[in-house]
């Protein structure tokens, strides 16, 4: 096993796992110094230090690369041998013609489909993720300000403002990095499903105002697709307008096997402040904005960075290791079904079979589209906002309801009262007026009840309904013996019901507690 | 001084009573409200002892502490498991006490009507009261006493046969006589006779038989109703032995009556409304008694039910980290919230997010389960309503139901021939994994198969669940 540039694609702790799938594991001398694993430390893990890059590819049965293999190592290709690299089939054409000549089976991990039981294998997405990260932070070191907004004896800092552009993987790690920082973090993407999790991570999402029937994110696999030039103008547009206002801008916006939308133009790198920085992840496909300089750090006559690095997750080597030994880890346990160090390439397999690129002698790209549809939200229901308009509209006419239904039920309320008066004396009147009340009353305060206390509701009705006991009293102490007898009878019950139904209704609401 | 006192007394009284319901809007001020009832109860009895018309207050005094006695055994020693029934016994005594106060008021109307203007004059308290009434008058309150006996008798007799139904002393399922409602409807008619009859004649005979009629509405209405259908049942004979003091506060013509019995009466009416709404059924319905037939074949149910043992659940569990637990009635019978709050102490030492789910009509009286969860020391902060947690499930690791049924069936979604199509219910299947505790494979009250058993994240976690939950409480660690 092997690998390029700082990063490198075994770790110790990888190699262990991979031990106990049955494998034995080399490494190149060194491989792992830039990234702090010296080879020590992999002697230790049981791996097999090799001398040279040329002795490793001819004696490894799998090797697992970083970086695209180079002409010189396309040479060293052999049949029944199997790569595990990040390979760019779509422009890489030399690279599977040798692998289709050769007989290897080429593993291309950006190609791992963007479904939920791949997550583990996604590279792409863990190199992402460190991009993100990174890219705040090399902002922030070019950024002559705080990110947080501090109120110290010295004056007022006002905090930072980010503007993330692209809410993939990197984008949301930029996010998170950024609001952790104590920065106001803006985002956007052309997605406007992504905006639950943009808002998740702490940041506000810019909202064009514009009404389109966008790409379904789940049908290009969760990537973005090219969106129409009208929406470009309203999107440039909105950038335009925030521009002169941002501190910092990180654009990650790429659209797969393309070249990056311009997304940040000449005039609002021009209308912003001196000091601002610009982090360019795009740079590598020409930049979102026209001035980066791929690799470079440049500064404009109006004094702000830009900058155009390629190789962020290479330059936080260590992290990106472990992320992407981990990554070629669970691809290997996925090709390595029985633990018994023999790689079993499924080709049913809808992960295995959308990563191949070169299988058997054939080129395998482009996959078929996965059996199993991509991780993007389904579309929402997308119900339009309603104007302010409408919304008053939609209230004057439930208020107009509401009004008609209150003004009907009074009406034949006092209709039936006034029917009632008319053939009543007055003295029942003055009863049923307050009975009337009464039941409005209990109506209105009922209502508030909470739902958990509906048996302390009963319990506590129960005593109180035990008012009947007033009659009782009221009549005891008139007429014959049976009238007594039946009084002191309701005045005995209603006497348990009282005490019973206060004494319970307490014991209960006493075992009511908060945590 | 006596008539103006106690005219005050009430008016303070009726204050605090409806302090005392509108408190209970929330847990804290609800332990001040029944404070507030209780001195304005004290307040009513205590003016009505040195207002007009009573005597023998000795007497009076002596069958309150012998009431007060009782009560307060029954209050402290009564499990929280009990208090449907005991709710339904005292209704009963509402009932039975509304039924005596108007015989009474009948007897004293009859003997002072026999009386010349001299006797009349010599009269003191109650009688006194009536012999001031005029021809129009006497009509009234012959028809309100009428109505407060109707209904105290409807009352005694419904509660205490529920009270046998919770109890479990009467065969829970819904039993009718042969003629079924049309018996129901032939007494309803001949007391509206007999009310005629009684109207014109003052007689006793029409009354009594009137008071049979109803003594036998009571029994057979609520003998037709089953048990999962109770909480329904309880608030509305709550809602009737309010109407049956205010009939009476009529005929007595004393206005703390009338306003506390409008008070509960409506407490009662509103609270069968919301119990009914949670049941999506007409309140007709939920009183005429069972479910409607089938409005048409009913989807069959496809899979199989999976059986889990202990060790499993257990696992789960110590993965989870956000679980719902959903009691329904079974929990109840089973005595298990004590199991349940030990388990969900554990859990919650562990930092997993747990809370409860509680569906309006879960167990046999409007909030049962709340009373039963506070008991075991459950907080009430984590014990939630279904619309305030329904959306929370497809976030939730493990769903746990323990006893409950109807409430978390999916059919009342998705089977529009379901006899319980369009209640609504708690969406526990939408948990990432659901557990069952439940005692064996039958049908919950009303007789439907539930699909939740037999869905795919769905295990069925069979035994008695208090034995269950302690064989799960020493595994979850």
């Amino acid at each position: 096993m092997f690998e390029g540039e700082n990063r490198v694609g075994m770790t110790p702790e990888s190699a262990k796992q991979l031990q106990k799938l049955g494998y034995d594991c080399m490494i190149e001398a060194g491989a792992g110094a830039n990234a702090g694993f010296s080879d020590a430390l992999y002697k230790e893990a049981g791996v097999e230090v090799v001398k040279t890059a040329a002795a490793l590819w001819k004696s490894a049965d799998i090797v697992a690369k970083v970086r695209q293999p180079e002409t010189a190592e396309l040479k060293r290709l052999r049949e029944g041998q199997t790569l595990i690299s990040f390979f760019t089939p779509a422009a890489n054409e030399a690279g599977m013609d040798a692998a289709k000549k050769k007989g290897t089976n080429v593993i291309a991990m950006e190609m791992v489909p963007r479904i939920s039981r791949a997550q583990k294998m996604d590279a792409l997405s863990s190199m992402a993720n460190i991009a993100g990260y990174r890219a705040v932070i090399e902002a922030g070191n070019n950024f002559p300000r705080f990110f947080t907004g501090q109120i110290t004896a010295a004056g007022k800092v006002p905090p930072a403002k980010v503007l993330v552009v692209g809410a993939g993987v990197a984008g949301l790690a930029a996010i998170g990095t950024s609001t952790s920082l104590g920065a106001i973090t803006y985002a956007f993407d052309v997605r406007p499903e992504v905006a639950e999790q943009v808002e998740s991570m702490g940041a506000e999402f810019v909202f064009l105002d514009f009404e389109e029937e966008q790409a379904d994110g789940a049908a290009t696999g969760g990537y973005a697709a090219v969106s129409s030039p009208e929406f470009a103008a309203a999107q440039l547009a909105k950038f335009r307008e925030i521009a002169p206002d941002m501190d910092i801008v990180i654009t990650t916006a790429l659209i797969p096997n393309r070249e990056a939308p311009e997304l940040w133009t000449k005039d609002m790198v021009e209308s912003m402040k001196p000091g601002s920085v610009i982090v360019d992840l795009a740079a590598e496909k020409g930049g979102n904005c026209k001035l980066t300089v791929m690799d470079e750090k440049i500064v404009t006559d109006n004094g702000v960075t830009i900058i155009g690095y390629t190789d962020f997750p290479s330059r936080m080597a260590a992290q990106a290791s472990t992320l992407y030994a981990t990554n070629i880890r669970h691809m290997m346990t996925d090709l390595t079904p029985e633990k018994d160090g023999q790689i079993n390439h499924n080709m049913e397999d809808d992960v295995i079979r959308g990563a191949t690129v070169a299988f058997d002698k054939e080129i395998t790209f482009p996959p078929p589209p996965p059996k199993v549809q991509a991780i993007a939200a389904k579309p929402k229901e997308v119900i339009p906002e309603p104007t302010p308009e409408e919304k008053r509209a939609a209230e004057t006419a439930a208020f107009k309801a509401q009004t008609k239904q209150q003004v009907t039920l009074l009406a034949v309320g006092s209709v039936l009262l006034l029917g009632v008066g008319l053939v009543a004396p007055a003295n029942f009147m003055q009863h049923f007026i307050v009975f009337v009340l009464s039941v409005f009353v209990g109506f209105q305060v009922i209502w508030g009840v909470a739902h958990s206390l509906h048996t302390p509701l009963m319990a506590v009705t129960n005593a109180i309904s035990s008012i009947i006991i007033l009659g009782a009293l009221m009549q005891i102490g008139s007429g014959s013996f049976l009238v007594i007898l039946l009084a002191a009878a309701s005045v005995f019950m209603t006497g348990i019901n009282i005490f019973g139904g206060f004494l319970v209704t307490r014991r209960m609401l006493a075992m009511f507690q908060k945590s | 001084m006596e008539f103006g006192f106690t005219t005050a007394a009430y008016v303070v009284s009726a204050v605090l009573f409806i302090l005392s319901l509108g408190g209970l809007s929330g847990q804290e001020s609800a332990k001040r409200a029944v404070w507030y009832g209780i001195v304005g109860m004290a307040l009513a009895v205590a003016a009505t002892l040195v207002g007009p018309g009573s005597g023998y207050w000795l007497l009076s005094i002596l069958m309150i502490i012998g009431g007060g006695a009782i009560g307060y055994q029954l209050a402290t020693k009564v499990q929280m498991t009990q208090m449907p029934e005991l709710v339904a016994a005292m209704h009963s005594l509402v009932g039975l006490a509304a039924v005596f106060v108007g015989l009474i008021a009948h007897i004293e109307l009859s003997r002072v009507l026999a009386m010349d203007d001299a006797g009349k004059k010599a009269l003191e308290g109650f009688a006194a009261l009536l012999a001031k009434k005029d021809g129009v008058e006497i009509g009234i309150l012959r028809v309100e006493l009428f109505l407060g006996i109707f209904i105290g008798a409807i009352t005694f007799t419904g509660s205490v046969i529920a009270y046998g139904k919770l109890a479990g002393k009467v065969d829970s399922a819904a039993t009718k006589l042969p003629g079924g409602h049309l018996l129901n409807a032939g007494a309803a008619i001949l007391s509206a006779i007999c009310l005629i009859w009684y109207c014109n004649t003052g007689g006793f005979f029409p009354l009594l038989l009137m008071t049979l009629a109803a003594l036998f509405i009571g029994y057979h209405l609520i003998m037709g109703i089953g048990g999962a259908d109770m909480p329904v049942v309880v608030s509305m004979l709550n809602s009737y032995s309010g109407w049956a003091a205010a009939a009476i506060g009529f005929s007595l013509g004393n206005d703390l009556l009338i306003v506390v019995g409008a008070l509960v009466g409506s407490s009662g009416a509103i609270l069968s409304y919301i119990m009914c709404k949670a049941m999506n059924r007409s309140f007709v319905s939920v009183i005429l008694g069972g479910f409607g037939g089938p409005a048409g074949e009913q989807m069959a149910v496809e899979g199989e039910q999976v059986a889990i043992d202990t060790d499993g659940v257990a696992a789960a569990l110590n993965e989870a980290d956000s679980v719902i637990l959903i009691p329904g009635y079974g929990m109840a019978v089973a005595q298990a919230q004590a199991a349940v709050a030990e388990m969900v102490i554990k859990l919650r030492a562990k930092g997993k997010n747990v809370r409860f789910a509680i569906h309006p009509v879960a167990g046999r009286l409007p909030g049962h389960m709340n009373v039963l969860l506070a008991e075991a020391k459950v907080p009430y902060d984590i014990v939630m309503e279904m619309d305030e947690i329904n959306e929370d499930f497809p976030e939730t690791d493990v769903a746990i139901v323990i006893g409950s049924n109807d409430i978390v069936n999916p059919a009342a979604q998705d089977d529009p021939n379901s006899p319980i199509a369009g209640m609504p219910v708690l969406e526990c299947w939408k948990a990432k994994q659901v557990f069952v505790s439940k005692r064996g494979q039958g049908t919950g009250y009303s007789g439907i198969e539930n699909p939740l058993f037999y869905k795919e994240n769905t295990r069925m976690y069979y035994g008695d669940a208090k034995e269950s939950l302690n064989k799960l409480l020493p595994l979850i660690d």
